[in-house]
């Protein structure tokens, strides 16, 4: 009940669009000046292949455990957004981690959790592996990365033009939202039943908010569109020589060498320790 | 040599019944400063996108004729090569930004055309156009003025020989647009480019453009040297442009036998120095003092608020802010791009919350009270109408916040307002498909429906041509006899000096000035240090007179008469 309260409360509040814009921002170029940001995408695609694939077919606790801690380290190097831990947080435990949880709670032995807690990290690794690439590096870079391993212009572009373009969606879509805040009626909210009703009409109001939101963007991309095409994004699309010219901004330097052969030490040294063991 | 050739243009937009463009026959010359004027509709725009090739090859529709850009065929020519001989610069360029930094931006299209040196040729652009220092700023950093630099450098990085802009400055406050335009001008002097603008403002038409070509219907009526254009002051006047106020002055001054038959009108402050005299005698009305001494309806207590930013500190925006709206006031807020204007009214709505002190409606503390239930008492209209359409068809709009008040008679005071707002005929049609006019009557009409006892506009007369300001002005002035207290956050110095009895100056997060109009513009210390610029008719008279305080040309006329020979020797 309180749970439900508090969430009536707070979906429009606490958790303004603002706050959400803020935060995407934030994860796409606040955090441009961090060690993982200043590496070549290259490298950090390749380290992710390992990071984001490898703990899959392992169970072996201690390997898992290191990968768990180089990529906790990474994701702090990362200066990740608070909204972004606080959803990986929620994610790792909706997956796994709550049955963890019940099981501890409801005198589960060591043998029932090992193989729970294999998972958990397991989850997290790879989800930890995820934000720190995709999170830690601008857009920009991390299309330029995914083109030179010979991913589409189009895609490369998507994910860089959706970052341009999401902070004025959600600031239209804040805008709307607004509007619905100043001349609707909510219900009173003050019983119980009464937060629950108000829960809903924001729930409706948010989804009713949709549709000037679409008619308004549909507006605003007629100039974006003829823009691109004075811009020569068609040309650039099909011409190789474009894709030379930006791809030669990647460089690799003693950063990211450093940074492989120290991830490699580590998994060097976790494999070493589970052998031990 | 002419930079554009057009024989026989003829267009219509696909669909159209009735051509945009009727045969058009027009070369501009080489070099130019074009200003291209009209009413809403007349093809001003249109005529634009056939000069890059935009229409006929990315917008179909019937075309006719020739059109010859730096020597190319616009319809045959592909639209990357137009692009490098003509740049152009949208009205909405917020959307014209297509990457997140200020560099990337600027350089974008010559790393498209696999420009091997894109990087240079963008700081070369952004330093024409006055933003260098700014390349690794992230594009929401800039201020609106500054994002339309980038626009402009966007455009200039190919290097084009002509630059077209769409309503340069219709966003900006003056000290903006004084700005763009010494870009264009430096542009156009130093670097050698042909620049066509579609403007409104006719005082910068004077100031900066050489030629001035008129369009109407779809045709062009004349092309002219700006002086004698703007001169022609009946014709301009008929397709709603509105001459610089000291020509029409001295246009009306001669129609009442108070100025030279045989004299030029000035076109600018400067030529009106030699033309207008003072009166013997002059009838001066005094602005009532503002000392209104009705309750106070909505207060400041200390108010501190701030924004957070995307990296590092929060940005704040008002610390310890003090300030008292009274019950029948009719305040002009004004102060630069970010002064805090609409900073300020969002919180008076509830939408923000001050972190430090109290913000009080009719005396009691907003803090914890939701912005829906604020919704009598106080109204915002935005600055942009389109965010205010959240139904399907403006009469729907109107209604809705009555409705869901379950207001008994809702249906007759909807259809009473659509009457009062001339928008009966268009209550089915969705709020974003209408003119900038009607848009922005449907937007006040919105947000008087609950009958508020203040209302809040932000910015009700950007973006309009001036016959529709007019009528926006109109508008407000009915509005004065319905709503008590009305608080307008402006850049227009004319709606100001002709509405407001009250004036808030704006600055730094503070209040630097609060007073009637005569307190304010007279006031030469906050004049210079806020950036205002006052209607040019105040600034004429000052000139002639320094204790003269002229807002409107009759009031000017009472004042000042023609200089003639007699009365000039004597």
């Amino acid at each position: 009940m309180r749970a439900v309260e508090k969430l009536s409360e707070n979906i429009l509040d606490k958790l303004s669009i603002d706050f959400l814009r803020n935060q995407v921002l934030k994860n796409a170029y606040g955090n441009n000046d961090t060690v993982i940001a200043g590496m070549d995408p290259r490298i950090l695609l390749l380290w992710y292949l390992f990071f984001g694939l490898v703990p899959w077919f392992v169970n072996d606790l201690p390997f898992l455990t290191g990968c768990f801690l180089l990529v906790a380290i990474t994701t702090l190097l990362a200066r990740v957004a608070g909204l972004v831990l606080f959803l990986f947080a929620i994610g790792v435990f909706s997956q796994t981690g709550y049955l963890l949880v019940v099981t501890l709670l409801f005198g589960g032995d060591a043998s029932a959790i090992a193989p729970l807690l294999v998972l958990t990290l397991k989850v997290a690794t790879v989800s930890l592996a995820s934000i720190t690439i995709f999170s830690g590096l601008d857009p920009d870079k991390l299309s330029n990365g995914l083109m030179w391993y010979g991913c589409p212009e189009r895609l490369s572009f998507s994910i860089s033009y959706a970052y341009r373009i999401l902070p004025l969606l959600m600031e239209e879509f804040q805008n709307v939202l607004l509007s619905y805040r100043l001349r609707g009626n909510p219900p009173e909210h003050e019983s119980f039943v009464g937060k629950i009703k108000y829960l809903i009409y924001q729930i409706k109001i948010i989804i009713h908010a949709f549709y000037p939101l679409m008619l308004n963007t549909a507006k605003r991309s007629r100039t974006t569109v003829e823009v691109l095409e004075i811009k020569g994004y068609r040309y650039a699309a099909v011409n190789r020589e474009v894709k030379k010219i930006k791809l030669s901004s990647l460089r690799v330097g003693n950063n990211d060498l450093l940074f492989l052969a120290i991830s490699f030490l580590w998994v060097a040294v976790t494999v070493l320790i589970s052998t031990l063991i | 040599m002419n930079a554009i050739e057009i024989e026989h243009l003829t267009y219509s937009y696909p669909g159209a019944e009735q051509p945009t463009l009727k045969d058009i026959t027009v070369q501009i010359k080489e070099g130019d400063f074009l200003a291209i004027v009209g009413n809403n509709g007349c093809g001003k725009s249109t005529f634009c996108k056939t000069l890059n090739g935009l229409i006929p090859q990315f917008i179909s529709g019937d075309f006719d004729g020739t059109v010859l850009a730096c020597g190319l065929d616009t319809s045959s020519t592909d639209v990357g090569t137009l692009a490098k001989k003509v740049g152009y610069v949208y009205q909405d360029f917020e959307n014209q930004i297509i990457r997140p930094t200020v560099l990337d931006d600027a350089s974008y299209a010559c790393l498209n055309y696999a420009m091997t040196d894109y990087r240079e040729r963008g700081l070369r652009a952004l330093e024409q156009c006055g933003l260098n220092g700014k390349q690794d700023d992230y594009i929401w950093q800039l201020s609106g003025g500054q994002t339309h630099l980038l626009a402009l450098a966007g455009a200039v990085s190919l290097q084009p020989d002509v630059l077209i802009l769409d309503e340069p400055i219709a966003q900006l406050d003056p000290m903006h647009a004084d700005r763009i335009y010494a870009v264009l001008r430096e542009l156009n002097e130093k670097y050698k480019k042909t620049i066509i603008v579609i403007e409104h403002h006719t005082e910068y038409i004077a100031d900066f453009c050489n030629h001035v070509m008129l369009m109407k219907d779809g045709q062009v009526q004349w092309t002219l040297p700006t002086n004698e254009a703007l001169r022609h002051v009946e014709e301009l006047q008929e397709c709603n442009i509105f001459p610089p106020q000291v020509t029409i002055a001295a246009y009306r001054m001669q129609k009442a036998g108070q100025f030279p038959q045989n004299a030029v009108w000035p076109t600018t402050v400067e030529e009106g120095k030699a033309a207008f005299i003072s009166k013997q005698q002059r009838h001066e009305e005094k602005a009532p003092a503002s000392a209104n001494s009705g309750e106070t309806v909505a207060a400041f207590e200390n108010v501190s608020v701030g924004y957070r930013s995307v990296k590092g500190e929060p940005h704040v925006v008002y610390s310890d802010l003090n300030l008292e709206i009274h019950k029948g006031d009719k305040v002009a807020l004004i102060g630069s791009n970010g002064a805090g204007k609409s900073t300020l009214m969002k919180m008076l709505v509830g939408l923000l919350k001050p972190t430090a002190g109290e913000v009080r409606l009719n005396g009691s503390s907003i803090r914890d009270v939701k912005p829906e239930a604020l919704s009598r008492q106080v109204s915002l209209v935005y600055q942009n109408p389109e965010d205010m359409f959240i139904k399907d068809s403006i009469g729907a709009d109107i209604a809705y916040a009555m409705e869901v008040r379950n207001i008994t008679d809702s249906q007759k005071r909807t259809d009473e307002l659509l009457e009062r707002f001339r928008l009966t005929e268009l209550r089915d049609r969705d709020g974003r498909l209408l003119s900038g006019g009607q848009m922005r009557r449907a937007s006040l009409a919105i947000g008087i429906a609950l009958n508020p006892g203040i209302l809040m506009l932000d910015e009700p007369t950007a973006n309009l041509d001036i016959a529709t300001r007019k009528e926006i002005m109109r508008t407000l002035d009915d509005l004065k006899a319905i709503t008590e207290t009305v608080i307008i956050a402006t850049h227009d110095m004319q709606l100001v000096c002709e509405w407001a009895d009250r004036i808030i100056v704006l600055c730094g997060g503070e209040v630097v000035a609060d007073g009637n109009r005569d307190e304010i513009f007279a006031n030469q210390e906050i004049v210079e240090k806020v950036g205002i610029r006052p209607p040019e008719i105040f600034t004429m008279g000052q000139v002639l007179c320094p204790d003269a305080l002229c807002y409107t040309i009759d009031e000017f006329l009472n004042c000042f008469e023609g200089r003639s020979e007699t009365n000039a020797s004597g």
